[in-house]
């Protein structure tokens, strides 16, 4: 795999942030049929899937250099972005084997991981890291182990603790989130975090969610989608900078929505962790811009029709009535009423326009 | 869940521990190493004898960072199906088995402010998983081992690499001299009790830690599941005009999928919904999260990734 | 404008001692136990009682008489919270600790309960007083006491804040978050909706 990493693109003030085709089409655009309903949407993690995205353990792209540039900004104005509680640092030295392995395993040409006993060493040549320590030993490390591998992942971790039939997000990586505070949550059980979500309550999918994660096994990983729509290619959208990044909410136009109006998706993964019995969630967070969903057919009429008949309790909890409109008034001449597939792939390898 | 594909193992090599206990040893089959163990975590071993196929599962007692390995300690129980003594009189070195991939319901908990083990017999093996896990952790623990007489000398030596303080006990004297209610008593806030080994031992502990006031969720036994599998029946797809035999410990859409057939299935755990599917005749064993109550009365749909026939027979609609 | 219907609200509800219990301390910020903070037919006799005078001129403690019907009085809140503190420590397992009063009150001490090894089975609540809330400033972490208006201005940073259902038992505070990042200026009418 021949990716050309852009390490000087930014998600903030100069938004240099630009897709290649390869990267617009390997997107997981989070819709497999014409409409949307919060749904226990769970499926095993398998290596593989309906876009190259779903190929990797913990998937790397074009970004990752400047993804994890623009993670340690983050870290540096607000060290809280990154937090776990004392009782969870077996779950730490669990993830940082498990996205250790899968990195080297996955991306032989970019990661590798030998281990003499205890002491491993560990190469990232993208970030030009050559690291030895000594596993279940902290401070052979710069920073804590779920600070230290994290930091070189893109995408945001938590570390949820089950106990007592519940789980509970008892630490966390969290810099490129759609709008929820680690500061905050952190500690809470899985009803509590997910508290402000409309409708999902009522249909009880939190508590399917909630029994079946609680059954998840070691080497048995799920995953599912999320999705939002932010305003720019922005990935720090947290509770924490809101005053900063509000003011783009209101800023869309008819002129700029199709650049400006980005998808936002999470690829969310699910892994019981061996010796703490912990959950590692991943959220892998991508942006791909209106103008570039666009190009792709099947995806342009999708997310018109989608969008049109989305549930108002929804859409105005994904912070979309602002801009809702000017989206659909774009996307409505583009969608030909044709009929779609089923399922997220893009059905092309070619882009249109 | 389902288990995913099991691991195929060679036995490295067998150790009497004591007239009827061995521990096993075995490797990957093929090289490599084995998936990190969770602590507390057992494996399903298939044992083949002639005609006779059996499935028993077994604590693995190798600390989390040996992959290169694992261990199970068995006991060679008089009244045994076959699973004890097939190991203990078929089984040698060089041979290859099957090996389901660990599960742990047993975990240890990570907010505890100290562990209490309390160990009868074979049921030493899931704590002793654990004993590498709390060194690492630094963990505030203590361990009660009760056995019979004679083999006081053989859990000591088991326990000998962990005990450097006051932490491990073996206790010979028998039930009645040990100090249950005594020792639940003393611990301080923030204890959780784990027990493994015979019925009357774990309901002993969690009985009495529970009238101490000692809430559930501090309370924990190994019972290796038992809820997953069941006795085996037919299912009728009528559409498809095919009829599957679903064995013991495969779900109806296993059964249906080695037939050839493709199912809807999504999660594979009972709780999107995607895998329901009528049913025209038959009583159902449901197991899913996703069905209402009503729905689950009326016995007209099944999920077939978790659920089962509560009789010798299920026809689907697929 | 609110966001009552989230689902993470703490609910409260008039203590009974836990059957399972072996022993049943009872905190609250008042000298009294109050009558609607138990459930029908229980009396405060069922528990150990801490009360809080807010006189200073209160006699220290008699020895340590720990068992049901027995009452202590502190001379404010964090008082008794330090003798807690020393307390749980050394206590043992079959513990059940409840609280009775306004609800940062309730969570400072289910903060204390839950450092020292208790779960949330081993704890019970009721709210008991006053709805003014504390609130967590999102934006620069200031905690501001006895919020009762739906907006207020953060102390810290000076943002208008809408004031959330969202609770953190951990921080015993509600998220505010400021109300007009969009639009500055933009700002609602205030309601009073927690005396």
């Amino acid at each position: 795999m021949t990716v050309q990493f852009k390490p000087a693109e930014t998600f903030r003030d100069t938004f240099t942030y630009r897709k290649s085709p390869e990267d617009i089409l390997r997107f997981p655009f989070p819709f497999p049929e014409d409409e949307y309903m919060y749904s226990v949407n769970i499926e095993p993690h398998v290596r593989g899937g309906p876009t190259a995205a779903f190929q990797a353990a913990f998937d790397i792209d074009e970004h990752y250099i400047a993804e994890c540039r623009e993670r340690e900004r983050v870290l540096k104005e607000d060290p809280k972005r990154c937090q776990v509680l004392p009782h969870m640092m077996a779950a730490e030295w669990d993830s940082l084997e498990l996205i250790m392995e899968s990195l080297a395993q996955d991306y032989p040409e970019h990661f590798s991981l030998t281990k003499a006993g205890d002491l491993w060493t560990w190469v990232n040549r993208p970030l030009n890291i050559h690291q030895s320590f000594t596993f279940g030993k902290a401070e052979t490390l710069p920073c804590g182990p779920f600070e230290y591998i994290t930091r070189q992942a893109q995408g945001d971790f938590t570390l949820q603790d089950q106990r007592d039939d519940n789980l509970f997000v008892d630490g966390g990586m969290v810099t490129t989130q759609a709008d929820w505070s680690l500061e905050f949550d952190i500690g809470m059980s899985f009803h509590e975090w997910h508290g402000p979500v409309p409708l999902a309550h009522e249909k009880g999918v939190f508590d399917r969610a909630l029994k079946y994660l609680l059954r998840l096994q070691c080497g048995q990983p799920v995953r599912r989608l999320n999705w939002t729509m932010t305003v720019n290619p922005r990935l720090d959208t947290s509770p924490e900078n809101y005053p900063v990044w509000g003011p783009d909410k209101a800023s869309v136009t008819p002129d700029n929505v199709a650049e400006k109006v980005h998808l936002r998706v999470e690829l969310q993964t699910l892994y019981r962790l061996p010796r703490s019995n912990a959950i590692l969630f991943g959220i892998r967070c991508y942006l791909t811009s209106v103008a570039d969903i666009a190009r792709v057919p099947k995806w342009r009429r999708r997310l018109h029709r989608v969008l049109r008949d989305l549930h108002p309790d929804i859409a105005a909890y994904k912070g979309l009535p602002r801009f809702r409109q000017t989206v659909l008034d774009y996307l409505a001449p583009l969608d030909d009423g044709e009929p779609t597939s089923k399922g997220i792939a893009p059905d092309t390898d070619v882009l249109a326009g | 869940m389902t288990a995913g594909a099991p691991l195929q193992v060679r036995v490295r090599d067998i150790v009497e521990l004591a007239p009827s206990l061995k521990r096993f040893s075995f490797e990957p089959a093929h090289g490599g190493l084995f998936p990190t163990p969770p602590a507390g975590g057992h494996v399903m071993l298939t044992l083949r004898d002639g005609a006779r196929v059996m499935k028993n599962a077994y604590s693995l007692v190798s600390p989390p960072m040996e992959r290169a390995r694992y261990d199970i300690i068995v006991r060679l129980v008089a009244q045994s199906r076959g699973g004890s003594d097939f190991l203990h009189r078929k089984v040698a070195p060089g041979d290859v088995l099957e090996m389901a991939r660990p599960v742990s319901l047993f975990p240890l908990a990570s907010s505890a402010k100290k562990h209490l083990l309390i160990g009868g017999g074979i049921g030493i093996t899931p704590l002793l998983s654990f004993l590498p896990e709390m060194k690492a952790r630094g963990a505030r623990f203590e361990l009660h081992q009760l056995a019979t007489g004679e083999e006081v000398p053989v859990f000591e030596r088991l326990l000998a690499p962990y005990a450097t303080g006051e932490e491990i006990r073996v206790h010979g004297g028998g039930r009645a001299a040990f100090d249950l209610a005594g020792l639940l008593s003393r611990q301080p806030l923030g204890t959780h009790v784990y027990v493994c080994g015979p019925h009357a031992l774990m309901d002993a502990v969690t009985g009495t830690a529970a009238a101490l006031g000692w809430p559930r969720g501090k309370i924990h036994k190994e019972s290796f599941g038992g809820a997953t599998g069941g006795l085996p029946f037919r299912a009728v797809l009528r559409r498809s005009g095919i009829e599957v035999e679903v064995g013991e410990t495969q779900t109806l859409l296993e059964a249906i999928e080695a037939a050839g057939v493709a199912a809807p299935c999504l999660c594979r755990g009972g709780a999107c919904g995607e895998c329901v599917t009528p049913v025209i005749e038959g009583e159902v064993d449901h197991r899913d999260d996703f069905l209402s109550a009503e729905e689950k009365a009326g016995g007209k749909v099944v999920m077939t990734c978790v659920s089962r026939a509560r009789g010798p027979r299920l026809v689907l609609d697929l | 404008m609110s966001d009552q219907g989230i689902k993470s609200r703490p609910r409260y509800h008039p203590i009974a001692p836990d059957p399972q219990g072996r022993h049943h301390l009872l905190v609250v910020d008042g000298p009294d136990v109050p009558v609607e903070a138990l459930a029908e037919g229980v009396t405060p006799s069922a528990f150990e009682v801490w009360t809080v005078a807010r006189k200073s001129a209160v006699p220290a403690s008699p020895a340590m008489d720990e068992q049901a019907g027995a009452v202590r009085v502190f001379r404010a809140v964090p008082h008794l919270f330090s003798a807690l503190e020393e307390r749980l420590a050394r206590e043992t397992m079959g513990l059940r600790l409840y609280a009775a009063g306004t609800e940062p009150f309730l969570w400072d001490a289910y903060g204390i309960g839950a450092r020292a090894g208790l779960s949330p089975q081993e704890m019970a609540f009721a709210h008991v007083g006053t709805q003014a809330r504390r609130i967590f400033c999102v934006h620069c972490r200031t905690v501001m006491e006895g919020v009762t208006t739906s907006i207020t201005t953060c102390a810290g940073c000076g943002a208008p804040l809408f004031v959330r259902d969202h609770f953190s038992r951990r921080l015993a505070a509600f998220m505010a978050v400021q109300i007009d990042a969009e639009v500055p200026g933009e700002v609602p009418q205030a309601e009073e909706l927690y005396s």
